[in-house]
């Protein structure tokens, strides 16, 4: 485990200064050397540090209105908290302008740097801190790209919940009509049962009637020739009776 | 360890954490280190991961720097004299904004006083932000493997430890070294452990050295490294690990024989070094027309590190079955290739053709490319990683083939088990084809280590008379003849191959003829199956000592408890269990053949945790040219 001795190093510099004051050594502090030397490469660390904030400001608006985006069209979100879609649609645009000048920053004090004459590890120290300075800004953007896909995912999904609810509406249409004919073809069922039983019973009738038909009919024959014989008949018992009577009156005259 | 690359993250970002969000303001700093420094970190860190904390520049100590005077700068180095003279020039010279200096093992309070008054001279006090002693004092190459270090490492190689002529002050000096930075070791690791060495040799030496100094580190409340705050993240378990310290001395044969595996494998026969391989690069196999000059080879190096999973996954898989994995993430890669190759086609066609899309829905299509952009990166650094062992396997399969190595393998296991022969050993040595000569000297060694009694007068002759033939150097053998009659632990056969046991089947090296790896594994059949279970004579202790068990060779091992109040000499372990953890340190240097053979054996023991050091890392031709060296003596 690496033991912290920074405690150690300034004791060690507290007693280097007591020894040196006994010792009446003085050291002239080169005061003005120090600032002139901080001063000639101070632009480039200020304005990178400079991009490094306005992104950091860039996330921080993101991820603090990151919640009221995403939260788009939920039920439970009270009016305060909601955003339109206008206002979404601005944050879009607005993040988008920013990312485009915080990468135009990148690439000037890029070419900055190649167009200044300074040693080759300086030049390849800013080279690796604007590679830094991108990746967190390719991170920031992430971020922005994320949200947005779930805004987008969110309009689709509410398109698909709208789709849905009107096909779940025109399914539970169809399945009550499914019923109602369920229901009638049922009923068709018992209908054509009762038909058929019916018919059976028809043709017996029929089969009656028309049995009766030829009974009567026959029965009709029967009665004419009946009617006829009876006619016959008579005719012979009245020729019977009038040649008895002929016979009687004959035999009376006779006898006369 | 995951210690030292935590610690080195949390160093360079100024000793505190590493914020998780990426979405954080970049800090920028600069790193200065010295060659100690910049070894300990360029096996962990590479350049991409360096920039991706924060650091923009990373400089040698003792280099021209230019004043970059409003950047941090941090550094990591020894405090050597000519370092804190460095230092203090540069204050003078306020290159720097602030300053956060660590020192990779204990500054000693003269010199910090040093840099005290060269900072007050530069009006610079306020500008020392950060002071640390770092204990970093060593080198990890992986999670279960260090080294001491890189620099001036043959002052401590197996060569200065064993020569006949050293004198105290140098074995001091040494020792001192070794203790050092066994000691930042165990303060990073935060225990203190139990320690075992054998008698009568460096090892031995080593062991009482740190004894000392843990104890007196431990007995100094006030400045003791071993306290509870201090601990943090090294804690182990309940129990204290076991630190065993053996000696290179008990097993040479192993950092000679010819190896299987892919880190091995890689180690023996290119250049590999603090986890980087440097190769030339192979032109192309066109021949040059006569006449011209042939085109000049490119040196390629690549980093093998702890992100490259095909790496981590095989480094220590046998060597056909890398070449097979390779073959295989190839294929998937180029499947995954396909893909995305199509989806760009279809979406190119998009405005054209209605006709091929009006069949696969819109919303999958989406779904597929987001998949397959996101994925893009990944699919590029695996095929980055793809071409990588490609080319690495590729270079060692031609030394493999060209040396016929895989022969010399199988009867170097074969002389290490005592297994039967099939061909003779002059054989091997006479064969113009197999091997360079330095290969059969290291069969030769081998042989001559593990052979139960020394080969009679003539044979020796024999072997000799073929070996100075093929322009073999047979010095190291008058070192290992001499190492032989002084050790009093033979190195029986016994010694390699009674723990288990040693199947090889092999097909004949000369059924290979391709030159491309891809294009050799085509051809199933070749798959070269190795299974050796064997312990290696550095395992076999571990063993014994870890699980308690008894055994003539290791029950005459010293037994050090620096947490203990009165030392003694005795060998009796006070702790009857088991260890759950343990560290193996061989004093003389070590290889990775006895790495790989450790972590073999501690897949099959689940919740055990071993961890590998050594004082210097070689292969076998580095150790051979220390034996010659040795036996010219």
């Amino acid at each position: 485990m690496a033991v912290d001795i920074t405690l150690l190093f300034k004791a060690s510099v507290k007693t280097v200064k007591t020894r040196n004051k006994a010792m009446g050594v003085v050291f002239d502090l080169p005061k003005d050397e120090i600032f002139k030397k901080s001063r000639p490469n101070n632009g480039f660390s200020l304005k990178a540090k400079e991009v490094i904030s306005n992104i950091t400001k860039l996330k921080d608006f993101l991820l603090q209105h990151r919640k009221d985006y995403v939260n788009a069209g939920s039920l439970i979100s009270s009016d305060l908290t909601r955003m339109t879609d206008n206002e979404r649609d601005q944050i879009d645009q607005d993040a988008q302008i920013f990312m485009r000048t915080c990468s135009e920053a990148i690439k000037q004090l890029r070419s900055e740097a190649e167009k200044r004459v300074i040693s080759t590890q300086i030049k390849e120290h800013r080279g690796a801190v604007l590679d830094l300075i991108e990746m967190y800004l390719k991170g920031v953007c992430k971020l922005y790209s994320e949200q947005r896909a779930i805004r987008v995912k969110r309009v689709f999904e509410q398109e698909n919940q709208r789709l849905v609810s009107e096909m779940s509406n025109l399914v539970d249409e169809v399945r009550q009509i499914e019923g109602k004919v369920v229901e009638i073809s049922r009923l068709q069922e018992i209908f054509a049962e009762k038909v058929l039983m019916q018919e059976t019973e028809i043709d017996s009738i029929h089969q009656l009637v028309v049995g009766a038909t030829e009974n009567v009919k026959e029965g009709n024959e029967d009665i004419r020739e009946a009617i006829q014989n009876n006619a016959g008949f008579r005719v012979w018992i009245l020729f019977f009776l009038v040649m008895c009577s002929f016979s009687l009156l004959f035999l009376d005259w006779y006898d006369s | 360890c995951p210690v030292t690359a935590g610690l080195s993250m949390r160093m360079l970002n100024f000793n505190t954490s590493p914020l998780k969000n990426t979405a954080a303001e970049p800090v920028w700093k600069v790193l200065i280190y010295d060659r100690f420094g910049q070894d300990i970190i360029s096996p962990l860190l590479a350049v991409k991961e360096l920039r991706d904390m924060g650091i923009t520049l990373h400089l040698l100590l003792h280099s021209d720097r230019d004043p970059i005077p409003d950047v941090p700068a941090i550094y990591f180095v020894m405090p050597t004299e000519e370092n804190i003279d460095r230092i203090c020039q540069d204050l003078r010279n306020q290159l720097y904004e602030s300053y956060y200096l660590n020192f990779i093992s204990a500054i000693s309070r003269s010199k910090l006083e040093d840099i005290a008054s060269a900072a007050l001279s530069a009006n610079a006090v306020t500008q020392v932000t950060k002071v640390f002693d770092q204990y970093l004092n060593f080198i990890t190459l992986e999670d279960d493997m260090f080294i001491l270090c890189n620099q001036n490492k043959e002052l401590i190689s197996y060569h200065a430890i064993n020569k006949p002529d050293i004198m105290d002050t140098e074995m001091e000096a040494i020792m001192d070294t070794i203790v050092d930075s066994l000691f930042c070791f165990f303060v990073t690791l935060g225990a203190v452990p139990i320690i075992r060495c054998p008698r009568g040799n460096a090892a031995e030496m080593v062991a009482v050295k740190l004894d000392k100094k843990l104890r007196e580190n431990l007995r100094d409340a006030r400045n003791s490294l071993f306290t509870g705050d201090n601990m943090g993240a090294g804690q182990f378990s309940f129990q204290r690990p076991l630190f065993v310290l053996a000696d290179r001395n008990l097993d040479l044969a192993t950092p000679l024989h010819h190896t299987w595996t892919y880190q091995a494998l890689i180690h023996d026969v290119l250049d590999f070094h603090l986890n980087r391989v440097s190769m030339d690069e192979s032109v192309g196999s066109e021949a040059s027309p006569s006449g011209a000059r042939p085109k000049k080879k490119n040196k390629k190096s690549y980093d093998l590190t702890a992100a490259d999973k095909f790496w981590q996954k095989h480094k220590g898989s046998p060597f056909p079955e890398v070449a097979e994995s390779v073959q295989e993430e190839l294929d998937t890669y180029r499947a995954q290739e396909d893909e995305v190759k199509r989806l760009k086609s279809i979406m190119g066609l998009e405005g054209e053709d209605e006709g091929p899309i009006s069949s696969i829905s819109m919303s999958d299509n989406t779904a597929k490319l987001t998949s397959a952009v996101s994925s893009l990166p990944e699919l590029l650094e695996k095929k980055r990683l793809i071409d990588l062992h490609t080319n690495v396997a590729t270079a060692v399969l031609d030394h493999i083939k060209s040396r016929k190595l895989d022969v010399y393998f199988e009867y170097e296991e074969k002389l290490m088990s005592k297994s039967t022969l099939e061909k003779s050993l002059l054989d091997i040595i006479s064969d113009p084809d197999a091997g360079t000569p330095e290969d059969k000297m290291r069969l030769f060694l081998i042989f001559y280590i593990t052979a139960l009694q020394p080969p009679s007068e003539t044979d020796l002759d024999q072997y000799k008379k073929a070996l100075l033939e093929t322009g073999c150097d047979l010095s190291s053998l008058n070192y290992i003849k001499q190492w032989k009659a002084f050790t009093k632990i033979a190195a029986t056969p016994s010694n390699y191959g009674n723990s288990g046991t040693c199947m090889i089947i092999s097909h004949a090296a000369a059924r290979w003829s391709q030159s491309v790896v891809i294009n050799y594994l085509v051809r199933k059949n070749r798959v070269f199956k190795v299974f050796f279970f064997q312990n290696l004579p550095v395992t076999r202790i571990l063993d014994n000592l870890m699980e308690m068990k008894s055994n003539p060779e290791t029950d005459d091992y010293r037994y050090f408890d620096p947490k203990m109040l009165r030392g003694s000499e005795s060998s009796t372990p006070r702790n009857k269990n088991p260890f759950q953890e343990a560290i193996v340190f061989v004093v003389g240097g070590g290889n990775y053949i006895e790495y790989q053979n450790l972590v073999d054996y501690t897949k099959a023991k689940p919740g055990k945790r071993v961890l590998y050091g050594c004082s210097e890392l070689f292969n076998a031709g580095q150790f051979i040219k220390q034996l010659s060296s040795l036996g010219q003596k």
